[in-house]
């Protein structure tokens, strides 16, 4: 059982603070959806705790030890998997080399498209060549190929049709079900809530909501609030 | 306004004044050093012209060209033929035409650059460099076999006065420098190092950017082949080397050549640095080991000696007037505060901006599929819908940026279609990016009259300035954030005029506080300027307290348009906007 | 030859090396003192020549990755005009500005063609080319390091976000073509004017080529660097135009690229 816990972060882009004061902690084996608006500094808050870029402030530990100044290779060493917006494929190699990048060995590369059978057809593909929800397929099998503990996921969903992502989301669920922590950014709310066990609702730079996922999924009125504030 | 004119004044003065004192100061120092220096001196001064020359194409302009010597060496090649054939004007007729004729040279070898980029056009410049100094060895210059040596004006005879020469030349070229970097092609240059989407997006032509660049750039290095062979008498190819090019290249990066004092001083490092290693008995080849070292460490920390020793000194200033600027904030923040207005009721003005049956696809993805729109006058539409939608994409569109869209686009009843952005620009369609696009080497103000494209008086740029809650026009842009950035864009725009304007997220960056008090500037901007908004936001109070229409898009395709309220009320359009359109 | 390393270079750690000739000019000078001033047998000079090459070419590597690792290629490559200048300089000082007895590791002619002579350094030196464009192609296809490097291009951040070590793999490449290119100025400087700045000036040529292949494909360098020396060959025996000869390649490369972007009016990024 590790955690992924951040206390207080605030990051800053250029201008100033785009979202601050976030505290979380996501425990293996459980979905943490983190939705709002855009521009509510999302995507920043994963950057932060990847290694892409340096909060401003605030501690952001994996298993108590905290991250602070290590490199992003090593932070994907400890297991942090970050999964980056838009189609994180390497577009020339093909799906078994994206695979491969992390897996290793023979046995990972073949337990991954045990568990991905659509893409064992696509193997010998150039995964630019692939459409987008099988691209998204491979940066998935790609992530779990790495055995992380944690995953970050960013905006899976961006550029896909609702069909097509709705069946990527049993495969995020799957993985989180053998032990791995996730934190899920998404536009699509509902859905991301669907599969989540906690939900963070950040809007205009700040966390509005944070609790259970299903109370939030079942009251429009919370909802509502924490995307647009006061407004009715 | 005194002072208005007062800085104007000094602004054209003191060049001119420092530009009389050099001059007098050369006068002194070649009556004063030994022969020696003096010959050291005028090696030092065609050093720094061509360094000057440099410092506008890679400085300014952002271009690697690494053959400048090769445009010293026409012009030098050009004064010396017209010395051979005895060709009447003296020399300083034939140092202006070396000068034009690496003008035209430049101009040829910039030609690729409208293509070819950072550094492919590198390694074409360096291939230029090294072809032509081939051609050179074989050709040589006329009258260097023969020992015809090139006759200086008899004014200047001897090696004291042509020393003084060399300093009048230099003082012309930094005075013209230095008023070209402070008008709006200076700006230009800037901008297209920056970005040339940007520099295209507010009318001014990418192309003659690069090529005045390049050209201003060669005939400043024909003007110091020209002195050299009138200071030496006979040229050889030698001179010339592609080596030297590099080295002169390394030198302009490192001393920061855009900056007209940096580049003189740059000449000197030119001359000081062998000459010390020779006094100390260092072989004069360690020169360039330093140069190269140097260069390395000033591309790795990405700083220069000029801008260091400049930012230095700003900082110091910006702690002084500290306290100005903060005051000048607050009376800003009440004159927004001022007008609480709400939008305007759906105007009924006639339509300026006309988009019919726009699609673009990106190989087989749609990025939109048949979207209109119509802008009425003096209205501001918002086009919301979740990210990926295709908003930005219509911006690009409808500025000229991607030719292959189909469909049909007019401005005030004149169809737009095949223009480039920069025409559109022109005839007023003017936008601003979702990216930083604002050149940061250029100061608000002449940023602002760099955009605006037309005479403008101080007092309206800074009115518009105060208007907009952005820092006085002194301000260097790179000294204020980049939501800050945006507005000054936003403002500089709605100088320009035009008649409508795109607005691509112009509050992002900013807090939500700034976001509402952006809204309030906004909407008086129809009624003030006589502009037409087009204006994406993610923010709903933004849009509710702005816009008087809306367009929705979805997965490129318009979900919904009409009166504000109305749209708002359209359930399916709030499920789109919080990214929900599974659930229907 | 060189081309295929620039060309390599420039794909797979994002930088036009200027200074790569004049990284193997150093090691192959490095070669000739050894052999002059040591006694030592040509062929080890060689070989610590070739490692000179490597360990250059990897400093430099080291000092882009780590300061500019973020950095565009321009200005990347901007830093290493600084390296060419240093190490041509460097190498007046130490080895003077006379062209180097370089000791011909091959000579002879070949074989002739229809009364062409073809030399042996020729033939090396077109089939070292194309063997290392197969071997790197090879090696970039089929083994893990490889693949790791063609991800690191694609996407350096994602690649970095999966664990591939960014800078460990970029200065093995550096090195790695530090070597080739001393080992390349080696075999062609006995053949050549062989003072410093004409051998670091072989990047000229070399970068043109890898130019025709878009500093991306291994196989269109090739094809320029031979295509560059038939063409250079050819004008050069027609008298006429001597005057323009020395332009001909350069205006050949120009055209073509020009060609090949004419759609690219708008910079990609900016």
């Amino acid at each position: 059982m590790s955690t992924l816990k951040l206390d207080n972060v605030t990051v800053s882009r250029g201008a100033g603070p785009v979202i601050r004061d976030v505290s979380l902690r996501v425990d293996s084996g459980s979905i943490t959806a983190l939705v709002g608006p855009n521009g509510a500094g999302k995507t920043s808050l994963l950057e932060s705790i990847s290694g892409v870029i340096d909060p401003s402030s605030g501690d952001i530990r994996l298993d108590d030890e905290p991250l602070g100044k290590l490199s992003r290779v090593k932070r994907a060493r400890r297991g942090l998997v970050h999964i980056e917006q838009g189609r994180a494929v390497f577009p020339s190699l093909t799906v078994e080399e994206n695979i491969r990048l992390t897996a290793r060995t023979q046995a990972g590369v073949d337990e991954a498209f045990d568990r991905f059978p659509e893409l064992a057809k696509r193997r010998g593909n150039a995964s630019g060549l692939l459409s987008g929800g099988e691209q998204q397929m491979v940066v998935l099998a790609r992530a779990f190929a790495s055995r992380p503990r944690f995953l970050l996921i960013d905006e899976m969903s961006l550029g896909l049709a609702p069909v097509v992502f709705m069946r990527l989301l049993p495969m995020i669920e799957q993985i989180s079900k053998d032990g791995v922590g996730v934190l899920l950014v998404e536009q699509f709310t509902h859905l991301a809530l669907g599969v989540a066990d906690t939900a963070v609702v950040a809007a205009s730079g700040r966390v509005t909501y944070q609790g259970d996922a299903a109370t939030l999924k079942n009251s429009p009125e919370l909802l509502h609030r924490a995307y647009l504030g006061g407004a009715p | 306004m005194l002072r208005a004119r007062n800085t104007a004044l000094r602004a054209a003065g003191v060049p001119l004044i420092v530009a009389i004192v050099a001059v007098a100061v050369g006068y002194g120092l070649s009556v004063v050093l030994s022969d020696y220096l003096v010959f050291l001196g005028t090696t030092a001064i065609v050093a720094a012209i061509a360094i000057l020359g440099l410092g506008v194409v890679t400085g300014s302009a952002g271009m690697i060209s690494l053959c400048q010597l090769t445009f010293a060496a026409i012009g030098a090649w050009v004064v010396a033929w017209l010395n051979t054939i005895d060709a009447p004007g003296g020399f300083i007729l034939w140092l202006v035409l070396g000068a034009l004729a690496a003008g035209v040279v430049g101009i040829l070898v910039g030609l690729p650059a409208l293509r070819l980029r950072g550094v492919n056009l590198a390694v074409v410049t360096l291939g230029f460099a090294a072809a032509a100094d081939v051609t050179l060895v074989q050709i040589q210059f006329p009258g260097a076999t023969a020992g015809v040596s090139v006759l200086r004006p008899d004014l200047f005879s001897d090696d004291r006065s042509y020393f003084l020469l060399a300093v009048l030349a230099m003082a012309i070229c930094a005075v013209i420098i230095h008023f070209v970097q402070h008008s709006r092609l200076g700006s230009s240059w800037k901008s297209v190092a920056f970005s040339e989407r940007g520099t295209a997006s507010v009318g001014a032509s990418v192309s003659s950017s690069k090529l005045t660049a390049f050209a201003i750039s060669a005939a400043l290095g024909g003007v110091s082949g020209g002195l050299v062979v009138g200071q030496v008498g006979l040229a050889f190819p030698s001179s010339f080397s592609p080596i030297q090019s590099l080295a002169l290249y390394v030198l302009s990066i490192m001393s920061g050549a855009h900056l007209v004092d940096m580049a003189i001083f740059g000449g000197i490092l030119w001359v000081v640095v062998p000459e010390l290693l020779k006094r100390w008995g260092v072989p004069q080849d360690w020169a360039f080991v330093i140069f190269g070292a140097l260069g390395v460490q000033a591309l790795t920390s990405g700083s220069n000696l000029g801008t260091g020793i400049r930012n230095v000194w700003w900082k110091r200033q910006l702690q002084r007037a500290g306290r100005t600027v903060n005051t000048l904030g607050e009376g800003v923040e009440a004159a927004g505060a001022a007008a609480p207005q709400p939008p305007a009721p759906v105007s009924t003005g006639a339509p300026v901006l006309v988009v019919e049956d726009l699609s673009v696809a990106f190989g087989n993805i749609k990025a939109l599929k048949n979207v209109s729109l119509t802008v009425p006058e003096h209205s501001i539409m918002g086009l919301i819908g979740p990210n990926g939608a295709g908003k930005s994409t219509l911006v690009d569109a409808i500025s000229g940026f991607l030719p292959q869209h189909t469909g049909a686009i007019s401005l005030g009843g004149k169809p737009l279609h095949g223009l480039s952005p920069t025409r559109r620009a022109r005839l007023g369609l003017r936008r601003t990016f979702q990216q930083d696009r604002v050149p940061p080497g250029l100061t608000i103000g002449a940023y602002m009259r760099f955009v605006a494209r037309r005479r403008t008086t101080p007092s309206e740029v800074e009115d518009l300035l105060q208007f907009m809650g952005c820092p006085p026009s002194s301000s260097r842009l790179a000294a204020v954030d980049v939501g800050t950035r945006r507005l000054v864009e936003v403002a500089a725009n709605i100088l320009s005029k035009p008649r409508v304007l795109l607005l691509d997220e112009p509050a992002a960056g900013l807090s939500h506080e700034e976001h509402v008090d952006l809204g309030r500037r906004l909407l008086q901007v129809p009624e003030r300027y006589g502009v037409s908004v087009l204006l994406i936001e993610h923010d709903l109070d933004m849009v509710r307290s702005v816009c008087s229409t809306l367009t929705v898009l979805d997965f490129g395709e318009v979900l919904d348009q009409g009166p504000q309220d109305e749209v708002l009320a359209n359930p399916a359009v709030i499920k789109a906007y919080m990214g929900e359109t599974e659930m229907l | 030859m060189l081309a295929v390393c620039l060309t390599l270079m420039a794909r797979l750690v994002r930088v036009v090396n200027f200074s790569q000739a004049a990284t193997g000019m150093f090691g192959g000078f490095v070669a000739v003192w050894l052999v002059s001033n040591a006694g030592m047998p040509v062929w080890l000079a060689t070989v610590i020549g070739i490692l000179i090459g490597g360990a250059l070419s990897a400093i430099i590597g080291w000092i882009i990755a780590t300061w500019l690792a973020e950095a565009d290629t321009s200005t990347r490559s901007a830093v290493t005009v600084g390296p060419l200048l240093l190490l041509i300089s460097l190498s007046f000082i130490l080895f003077g500005n006379k062209p180097q007895p370089f000791r011909p590791i091959l000579a002879g002619p070949a074989f002739s063609v229809g009364g062409v002579v073809v030399s042996q350094v020729t033939v090396v030196t077109v089939v070292l080319a194309i063997v290392v464009a197969v071997g790197c192609r090879i090696i970039l296809a089929k083994t893990s390091a490889g693949t790791q490097l063609r991800a690191l291009s694609e996407r350096p951040t994602t690649a970095e976000l999966l664990g591939i070590p960014a800078k460990l793999l970029s200065v093995g490449v550096w090195t790695v073509t530090g070597m080739i290119s001393a080992l390349v100025v080696s075999i062609v400087a006995p053949s050549q004017s062989n003072d410093a700045t004409s051998l670091a000036m072989l990047i000229v040529p070399a970068a043109a080529a890898a130019l025709l292949g878009g500093f991306r494909r291994l196989d269109l360098a090739v094809v320029g660097g031979l295509a560059l020396g038939i063409l250079q060959g050819l004008v050069a025996q027609i008298d006429q135009i001597s005057f323009v000869r020395n332009f001909v390649p350069f205006l050949f490369i120009v055209g073509f690229l020009l060609w090949l972007q004419r759609k690219e009016v708008w910079d990609a990024s900016r």
